[in-house]
């Protein structure tokens, strides 16, 4: 048995039981050396992510390969963002407890896990594994009623979702008669394959995880889960799961379901468009920062959908494309939200932050790069990741798609740019506290990756391309 | 006539329904005496002299407890709910008697001889909480219902490391089934390779039907009676041939799965099977009432750290320990059928 | 014909007391009936020859996951009269749905066809030389040991959440300190002394202080204690 495969799913597991382990036997308060064991544990997975040859093992339920890869190092990313934006922040809030990151990394090890799933039945575990961490930190703070509310609220809805895929699954498996990825392509290849029975179960498949990318019409989890968990949960749930779920989405529809792209793609059009649609409009009249990045993440994940939805080689790489730009933005924003404090309170309204420009120029301009950049002005990152699925698009022949992608590009950039507008035109509001370095270190970080992202696009553009062949291999 | 019994859908069911009977009534005569025994040993152990008035010796006694039993009068309490209160004194007695359908008292001398044997007894033996807690419930009494929460979460607890005990023996055996059991034990009894299970399985059976040092359902000082306070005349007597029932359940159980079964010490014969089992059973029946006689009641917290935090580790720890040898050494025994 | 009859008798009452437990009034009363609904489906299960699986189920469902149900139903005194309302006010517009739901999949029955490579790639067919529970576990714990595995994380997951979100460290808890308990020596609990006779005892303080050394009173407290022994 070819176990190997696996190896960084099993060090990362075993390092999350052993770091639990020593949080609880360690005397005195653990949260600081359990994160940066967490820290390591994420790197040296990454390493071993890197160095694991292709292949799959356990009897054809785990598959490593150039797409696996890429999404991996860039969920581990994703978390280790997350992870050290929670440092100062949980312990502001007094919920530096040493559980925290090793939820963080169970939760990691779920979303790797699906990355690689071969199986729907791997694809569950794993989604299931992740989700429930993700419950649990959200109902982190668990004096706070919001965070509660928002808890219940995500897990009643993932609940539901979870029953929708696993319908789904078992309407596929009962037609089809396997659920091992390879198996299904060639049964569906076969004539007679795909009855409609079958096409049911990937409908409920489809809804299970675009509840997972918070994509309309399942949606309504996002913005009170945004707004209700701890900032650096919100941060986590906005980066790591969405990249995984999206790369379930992305790996599902081609490998397994590929011969029925006829039957989902109009389904995924429409989500697309959906998001698209409701992401700029509802963003509109936010005042809440965090519930804004919820709707914002929903457009987002509409743009990310156009490249499934064009079903070529060119779209797949776009979405890979988006996917990487979109996390370290969405990283870098939250950045700059978790910065906002005032007092030692935490603030989350827009008009609190006017004439941040004056008072705390560097996280002004931090916050200008990223939200230009979220709403598309070159040559900054976002630009790109639009500019590489809406040719994809045009390439595949879906005008509609391209145009109302632009369409609501512009109205996007309409509620981003007026955040600018009241950071750096408004009168100023008093002074927020002084920035946690690690705050700045990783806007910092996050910011330059932003704006030199056309510098370096080079490699990330030819591994996104690699890993879209191996779908389309 | 063999033809008849062996191979119609009637012969069979009389069949089963006499094998039952052969059973069933050594069983009741056994249950009776064993509150005699009990009252003797206790008696013993304080050099009091027990019941000796009624009958040779007081050999009558459990009779006349019986007659009295059943001749008062059945009060159901105002509030209670009709019926499941007399639903579970029922479920108690029904569920310790159903356990003997697989118990094999020689080699293929059991009423049903069933590949999952094991789990069956596991399961009835979980079943036996609903009837302390419908009880307890259905009385409509603070105490009673005390009671009950506490033998809930009694149950509950110690089944966890008796599973675990039950795996550690099948891992030995590889199979389910009770007759395999007690055969895999003719070269020697479990008890020698696994006595830290064996005794983890035993203390645990105490816990399981709630006898001393474990009777915190009925903490007689603490909760009056627990959960049978409210219990009167016949239903009374139904919880108590239960408990007495069960406490044989458990020793034919211990016996089956560490004490050899059927089969003699040492190889010996010259006493039929069925005599070595019913000694071996009488033997841990003692052992019931000596620690009876012997310990104070466990506290709450103490009981469930012992639960939870001492057999659990300790089951689990041994558990590994005997897959790991049964590996390294190459005895892991061939799963037949 | 036995198994046929005890198939109709098993599945009957199976689907009565599921209907119970949905429409009881006494919550209690639902959970019993969820009882039953389990020990039926274990019947099935037997008819059909999966011993193990039947066992597995009462004792996991029934001996384990129904008596928390009981707790919880016990415990908390739910109003299920008043859930219930909410219940007939939204039935008219759950049975459009569901009836449209059921024209929909009736719809997609009348289609219905498995794929014709189905039957040969079917992943764990019906073993013929081992009984079920040697099978069984060959498929869990063998064949899909991983699966096996990332589920026990999920459990681990769940405790690890349960006990962060309920556990308190309250401070109030008086522990047992089973190690200071058994170093305990006779000579530090301990004293032996000769008392004189009649003299009392606590002259000779050995009797525990009041709680509380009230200043006045306290004499007289003491007094008649005294004066008891002879």
């Amino acid at each position: 048995m070819n176990w190997q495969i696996a190896l960084p799913e099993i060090v990362l597991a075993l390092s999350g039981m052993a770091i639990l382990l020593f949080g609880v036997l360690y005397r005195r308060d653990a949260s600081v050396p359990c994160n940066m064991l967490t820290l390591g544990a994420f790197l040296v997975a990454a390493f071993l992510v890197l160095s694991t040859p292709d292949g799959s093992g356990y009897g054809d339920l785990f598959v490593v390969d150039a797409f696996s890869r890429f999404v991996k190092i860039l969920i581990l990313a994703g978390a280790a963002l997350a992870l050290m934006l929670s440092f100062d922040y949980n312990r502001h809030e007094g919920i530096a407890r040493f559980e925290f990151p090793v939820l963080i990394l169970f939760a990691v090890v779920g979303m790797m896990t699906m990355v690689s799933a071969a199986n729907l039945m791997t694809l569950y575990l794993g989604l299931e594994l992740q989700l429930i961490s993700l419950y649990v930190v959200t109902a982190f703070n668990r004096t706070a009623i919001r965070s509660s509310e928002a808890a219940l609220k995500y897990f009643v809805l993932g609940a539901l979702a979870s029953g929708l895929l696993l319908y789904g699954i078992s309407l596929v498996y009962g037609f089809a008669g396997s659920t091992s990825f390879a198996a299904l392509a060639s049964a569906l290849n076969a004539p007679g394959g795909a009855s409609p029975g079958l096409v049911v179960g990937i409908v409920f498949v489809i809804a299970g995880l675009v509840f997972e990318v918070s994509a309309v019409p399942f949606h309504m989890w996002t913005p009170d889960v945004y707004e209700g968990a701890p900032t650096p949960v919100t941060v986590f749930i906005g980066t790591a799961p969405k990249v995984a779920g999206m790369a379930l989405l992305l790996r599902t529809l081609s490998t397994p379901f590929g011969h029925l792209s006829l039957d989902w793609r109009l389904l995924i059009e429409l989500v697309s468009l959906g998001s698209m649609i409701l992401g700029a409009l509802a963003a509109i009249g936010q005042t809440n920062f965090k519930r804004l990045m919820a709707y914002s993440a929903i457009g987002h994940m509409g743009y990310t959908l156009i490249g499934l939805a064009a079903g070529t080689e060119a779209g797949l790489r776009g979405a890979l494309i988006y996917l990487v730009v979109y996390v370290f933005m969405n990283v870098g924003i939250f950045a700059g939200i978790i910065a906002m404090r005032r007092h030692g309170r935490v603030f989350e309204q827009i008009s609190d932050l006017a004439g941040l420009a004056r008072t705390d120029p560097a996280l002004a301009l931090a916050f200008a790069v990223f939200l230009f950049s979220m709403a598309g002005i070159p040559p900054l990152a976002g630009f790109f990741g639009k500019l590489y699925v809406f040719l994809a698009a045009v390439q595949a022949g879906m005008w509609t798609l391209a145009i109302i992608g632009v369409l609501t590009s512009v109205v996007g950039a309409y509620y981003y740019i007026r955040i600018v507008k009241v950071m750096f035109m408004d009168a100023p509001a008093p002074a927020i506290d002084q920035r946690p370095a690690m705050v700045s270190f990783v806007a910092a970080a996050t910011g330059l990756f932003t704006v030199f992202f056309v510098l370096f696009s080079a490699p990330i553009v030819a591994a996104a391309q690699a890993a879209a062949q191996v779908l389309f291999g | 006539m063999a033809d008849f019994f062996l191979h119609t859908i009637v012969g069979l069911i009389i069949l089963t329904f006499l094998k039952a009977l052969a059973l069933i009534v050594p069983l009741l005569i056994l249950v009776a005496y064993l509150t005699y025994a009990e009252r003797k040993v206790l008696a013993a152990v304080q050099l009091r002299k027990g019941p000796n008035v009624v009958g040779w010796f007081g050999l009558l006694q459990p009779f006349a407890d019986a007659l009295k039993m059943i001749f008062k009068e059945t009060i159901i309490p105002a509030g209670a709910n009709r019926v499941l209160f007399v639903l579970a004194p029922m479920i108690t007695f029904g569920l310790a008697i159903l356990a003997w359908a697989v118990i094999p008292v020689n080699d293929g001398w059991g009423i049903a001889d069933i590949n999952v044997g094991i789990l069956y007894l596991f399961a009835i033996s979980s079943l036996g909480v609903y009837g302390i807690i419908i009880a307890g419930w259905a009385s409509n009494s603070k105490y009673a219902f005390l009671g009950a929460l506490r033998s809930a979460a009694q149950m509950v607890s110690y089944e966890v490391s008796m599973g675990f005990v039950m795996v550690s023996v099948l891992l030995c055996v590889g199979s389910l089934n009770l007759n395999d059991i007690v055969l895999a034990q003719r070269n020697i009894w479990f008890f020698i390779p696994l006595f830290p299970m064996f005794i983890v399985f035993f203390v645990s059976t105490l816990a399981e039907t709630n006898r001393s040092p474990f009777d915190l359902p009925e903490g007689e000082s603490e909760i009056v009676a627990g959960f049978f306070v409210e219990y009167s005349a016949m239903a009374f007597a139904l919880f108590y041939l239960g408990e007495y029932a069960n406490m044989i359940l458990m020793s034919a159980l211990t016996t089956i799965l560490f004490l050899g079964g059927w089969l003699g010490p040492f190889g010996w014969t010259w006493l039929p099977g069925p005599i070595w089992f019913i000694l071996k059973i009488l033997f841990c029946l003692f052992v019931f009432l000596w620690v009876r006689a012997t310990f104070p009641r466990y506290r709450y917290d103490q009981l469930m750290r012992l639960g939870w935090k001492v057999f659990l580790p300790a089951s689990l720890g041994w558990l590994v320990l005997t897959a790991g040898v049964l590996l390294a050494t190459g005895w892991v025994p061939h799963v037949s059928s | 014909m036995i198994a046929t009859i005890g198939f109709y008798v098993f599945a009957v009452i199976l689907l009565a007391s599921a209907t119970m437990v949905v429409t009881a009034r006494n919550p209690v009363h639902s959970v019993l009936f969820l009882i039953l609904a389990f020990f039926n489906a274990a019947a099935l299960f037997l008819i059909a020859g999966a011993e193990f699986l039947a066992m597995i189920l009462i004792i996991v469902y029934v001996g384990a996951v129904a008596v928390l149900f009981l707790f919880v139903v016990m415990m908390l005194d739910v109003n299920f009269a008043e859930l219930r309302e909410g219940v007939q006010r939204y039935a008219p517009v759950g049975l459009v749905v569901g009836l449209i739901l059921l024209f929909e999949l009736g719809l997609v029955l009348t289609g219905w066809h498995f794929a014709p490579s189905a039957a040969e790639i079917r992943m764990s067919p019906t073993p013929t030389a081992l009984s079920n529970t040697a099978a069984l576990g060959n498929v869990l714990y063998t064949r899909y040991i991983f699966l096996f595995q990332l589920a026990g994380l999920i459990l681990l997951v769940a405790m690890i959440g349960a006990i962060v979100l309920t556990h308190r460290e309250r401070g109030t808890a008086r522990r047992q300190r089973i190690g200071r308990q058994n170093a305990r020596q006779p000579e530090e609990t301990l004293a032996m002394l000769n008392v004189a006779l009649g003299a009392g005892i606590d002259e000779i303080g050995i009797l525990r202080p009041l709680p509380d050394p009230a200043p006045v009173g306290a004499e007289s407290h003491a007094l008649p204690h005294a004066a008891e022994p002879h």
